[in-house]
């Protein structure tokens, strides 16, 4: 397998296996204390590499994940204190745990080779650099098929549990009155977006991570009505995100994960707009006006639903 | 009190939050085949009530139980109808998958949602009269279509009782006699139902039992000797609220 | 090393004095982000500081031709790209229906990433002054200039006077915006003056401590201040104090560690003082709270037992 070949299935692999736990991110209102985790998993890997000297270790990756974990549980106690307000708790834990990682890394704690610059983009190439080959065939880098595992897991917890995943995401009261065990998956679901970060790490860093897991599914929410759609338009656009982002970056010399944040983004803005517009150009069809003009003002009727109070505002789940 | 046998019971049911009290002491009985009432002021504790009873809070003293039996052994046979603005309504699912979600009880760990949940799902859109909204996404109907589709997905869940929190807000005078039809049939047909009433003019209408909640219970029992002036002045503290109801409705 | 030669050594004195005026100014202004309860924006704002301040550069170096690493250049820049990454994610969640924690992530993975492009051109083009330039990332208090700290103290001063000079409609604010908005007070202006405060706040500190971080300076030391006090200017106050001193004593700890950045163990002494906050402030903490709690509540629990068997 040519490196280039190799290289773009690693970008797709990644994509693919942090983008789709990402749909169920998105829709938990989860993507700040991803930010989180994805910050809280350095000291993790760093103190994990000084024990285990491989990057690609389960162990180090569990490990890790834990300490992403940590970020999670830290953060619901920190609520439940009730000493700390509003979205403070989220950031509270996470950058003493990415400082702890930063020292770590500049005292050469563990001599990993872990530059504090690659940490916050992670550089695929580098990631792609170890090949395995069967009798001496290249089948490419070896880190594509530890990502190939993770993407495996990830379908396979979200195929299983995609009833569970979809009632306790959408009301998760009504979940528990089902007599489903809410917390238990709704951890267990967290620990693997954390391990994913992990893995993916090495290949996107922190940054593009946040991006991988949150902006294909965001982009796919804005133009989905039902939730299986969504997840397979997220995995189109974490697709073509990857590969346009790679490519963009192979002919621009530019860095790579960076060119595939800022790729995402601009996609966004893109369907977000497009999709704006063809809103309001299928109401005023419906409504039976014509010429570009209606097409610059709010029509009225978007305001009153935003008054009656059944208006998607967001809804706090407070106890009465 | 009736000698009726009690669909469900709590005894001393208290919940706090924090350190403060928001239910103390709470007794009451809810009979078989009865259509019971909450009705209290604004921060009376009803959905807590509800909620204290479905186990979504943890009660501070007290117990609950089902015809004797506690609430893990009969989940299946209980219907929840949460307030609609509980929920994101930009969360990507159209109506009969929304609807079908009250039959996710009953999947085991492998099974998922076939023809045959799909079948009983649309059958109680057709009961609450939007069987053709079933494709839409759930963010595009009106106030009162969204309380006909959660009606709809406690219908699909088949239970022997229901628990509504306030089913009747911001709906339309169709969306309400819709849903007032479905409920004289669960009655007819023998189903319990408990459910948060918010609007006092409306109570005697629906309910054949009525429980006058403030933080503890003011009364409970049949509409007729519960529902009366004096418990009602005692429940809202002669608020201005309930004085102008008694003024005009009682 | 004593206290004399610490601060007798240049280098030692401008990052400590630097670090204090980063940590006293964030820590003040963190408060109102605190108490508004939008602590997470910082994050995207500091991070979305990167391209700001990479623009300045690039301005500064091939436009202007002079020195790029600028102090009032990178505030400028930083404060342009930190407001427009805030504008962007609160339109997100105005205009689409992706909430608001999802725009924050969408526009600060766009921005920071467009910084690592930035980054990347400029590290392989040939510009004078760009080495260490990634420094921005996590900051290196050693190379503040006199000029840059006199600047920074300058414009943290400056919002800092803001803040006094509109304490009653900050405040107002803050704790009930419908009646500030009924009182007549434009709310927008007010919003949009509290928020520049904290942009400046958050962006003074981009060259000592990095963006990465910046966000601890902003939300850790309210968060401790908050335990030990009920009034707002106690907290503000207290906030400042904290963060004043806990980055000075954070850079004096690095430097005398050796070889450590400072920004980091900045970061590990706030969140020291916020975990002795938590755990042991008197009237608040989770110790005396939890104590308090669970004895209140066993008490109502016994009574209401009591007033249940009475029945």
């Amino acid at each position: 397998m040519s490196f280039i070949l190799g290289t773009s299935l690693l970008a797709v692999v990644t994509a693919l296996a942090c983008a789709l736990p990402g749909a169920f991110v998105v829709l938990r209102r989860n993507a700040m204390l991803v930010e989180g985790i994805a910050h809280a998993v350095l000291p993790g890997i760093v103190v994990g590499y000084a024990l285990t000297h491989d990057l690609n270790s389960p162990w180090l990756i569990v490990g890790a994940a834990l300490a992403g974990l940590l970020v999670v549980l830290g953060n619901e106690w920190l609520i439940r204190t009730g000493l700390v307000t509003g979205d403070a708790p989220q950031g509270l834990l996470f950058p003493a745990l990415f400082a702890a990682g930063v020292i770590f890394i500049t005292l050469d704690f563990s001599h990993v080779h872990l530059h504090t610059h690659v940490v916050l983009v992670g550089d695929l190439n580098l990631a792609a650099f170890h090949q395995l080959s069967v009798n001496g065939v290249s089948i490419g880098p070896r880190y594509l098929y530890v990502m190939l595992a993770v993407l495996a897991v990830n379908v396979a917890f979200i195929t299983i549990f995609y009833p569970k995943l979809k009632v306790t995401t959408f009301d998760h009261q009504f979940a528990t009155v089902l007599g489903m065990r809410t917390r238990l998956l709704n951890t267990s679901f967290m620990f693997l977006v954390s391990v994913t970060v992990v893995t993916a790490f090495h290949a996107a860093g922190v940054i593009l991570v946040i991006s991988l897991l949150v902006v294909p599914a965001a982009i796919a929410h804005l133009i989905s009505r039902r939730l299986s759609v969504m997840l397979v338009l997220t995995a189109l656009f974490a697709v073509v995100g990857a590969l346009a982002g790679f490519w963009i970056a192979y002919a621009l010399n530019a860095a790579t994960s960076a060119s595939m944040a800022v790729f995402f983004g601009l996609l966004f803005i893109a369907v977000a707009v497009i999709d704006a517009l063809a809103t309001r150009v299928r109401r005023y069809r419906r409504a039976g006006h014509a010429g570009i003009k209606g097409l610059l003002v709010r029509p009225p009727h978007e305001e009153a639903e935003r008054l009656d109070g059944s208006s998607p505002a967001p809804s706090p789940q407070a106890a009465e | 009190m009736s000698t009726a046998p009690i669909a469900c019971r709590a005894r001393n049911l208290s919940v706090a939050y924090r350190a403060e009290p928001v239910l103390r002491g709470v007794n009451f009985s809810v009979p078989l085949g009865s259509v019971m009432g909450i009705v209290g002021p604004n921060g009376a504790g009803k959905s807590t009530l509800i909620k204290a009873m479905l186990g979504l809070v943890t009660p501070l003293t007290g117990t609950v139980d089902f015809s004797g039996r506690p609430l893990d052994q009969v989940r299946r046979r209980i219907g929840y109808m949460p307030q609609s603005t509980s929920v994101d309504w930009d969360f990507p699912t159209t109506v009969i998958d929304l609807v079908t979600m009250g039959t996710y009880g009953e999947l085991g760990w492998i099974r998922r949602p076939g023809k045959a949940e799909r079948a009983r799902a649309m059958a109680a859109l057709e009961q609450t009269g939007i069987p053709n909204l079933a494709a839409r996404q759930i963010g595009e109907l009106s106030g009162g279509q969204r309380q006909r589709a959660f009606l709809a997905r406690a219908l699909a869940q088949a239970p022997d009782l229901y628990f509504m929190d306030e089913p009747f807000q911001g709906i339309d005078a169709k969306s309400q006699q819709a849903m007032v039809d479905v409920l004289q049939d669960l009655r007819a047909r023998g189903k319990t139902i408990v459910m948060v009433l918010h609007h006092l003019a409306t109570v005697r209408d629906y309910c054949d039992h009525v429980t006058l909640l403030n933080v503890s219970v003011v009364a409970s029992g049949p509409a007729d000797e519960a529902f009366t002036k004096e418990n009602i002045r005692t429940a809202y503290e002669a608020r201005d609220g309930a004085e102008a109801f008694l003024a005009t409705a009682v | 090393m004593d206290l004399i030669e610490f601060f007798g050594n240049h280098t030692f004195r401008m990052v400590f004095l630097g670090t204090s005026v980063i940590g006293l100014v964030a820590g003040a202004l963190g408060s109102f982000a605190y108490l508004r309860r939008q602590s997470l924006i910082s994050d995207v704002v500091a991070h979305s500081a990167l391209p700001g301040a990479l623009l300045a550069f690039l301005t500064a170096v091939v436009v202007l031709g002079v020195n790029g690493r600028n102090m009032l250049g990178l505030i400028v820049g930083a404060v342009a790209t930190g407001t427009l990454s805030a504008l962007f994610a609160n339109a997100i969640a105005a205009r689409t229906k992706i909430r608001i924690d999802t725009a924050m992530a969408i526009s600060l993975t766009f921005f920071f990433g467009a910084g690592m492009l930035l980054l990347r051109v400029i590290s392989d083009g040939s510009f004078p002054g760009k080495g260490g330039i990634d420094d921005y990332l996590f900051g290196n208090a050693s190379v503040i200039t006199i000029a840059d700290l006199v600047t920074s103290t300058a414009v943290g001063a400056l919002a800092l006077l803001l803040m006094l000079v509109f304490w009653k409609e900050f405040t107002l604010r803050t704790f009930d915006p419908v009646l500030s908005t009924v009182l007549g007070f434009r709310a927008g202006l007010i919003d949009t003056l509290m928020f520049t405060t904290i942009v400046i706040a958050i962006v003074i500190g981009v060259k000592a401590v990095g963006v990465v971080l910046m966000i601890a300076f902003v939300v850790t030391p309210p968060a401790a201040a908050r335990q030990w006090t009920r009034t707002l200017p106690g907290m503000v106050a207290l906030s400042g104090v904290f963060g004043g001193i806990g980055s000075g004593f954070g850079a004096y700890l690095s430097i005398m560690l050796g070889n450590v950045p400072s920004g980091p163990v900045i970061v590990l002494v706030l969140f020291a003082i916020f975990l002795i906050s938590l755990l042991a402030s008197p009237r608040r903490s989770v110790i005396t709270t939890a104590l308090h709690r669970a004895r209140a509540r066993e008490a109502l629990r016994r009574a209401l037992l009591a007033e249940g068997t009475d029945r």
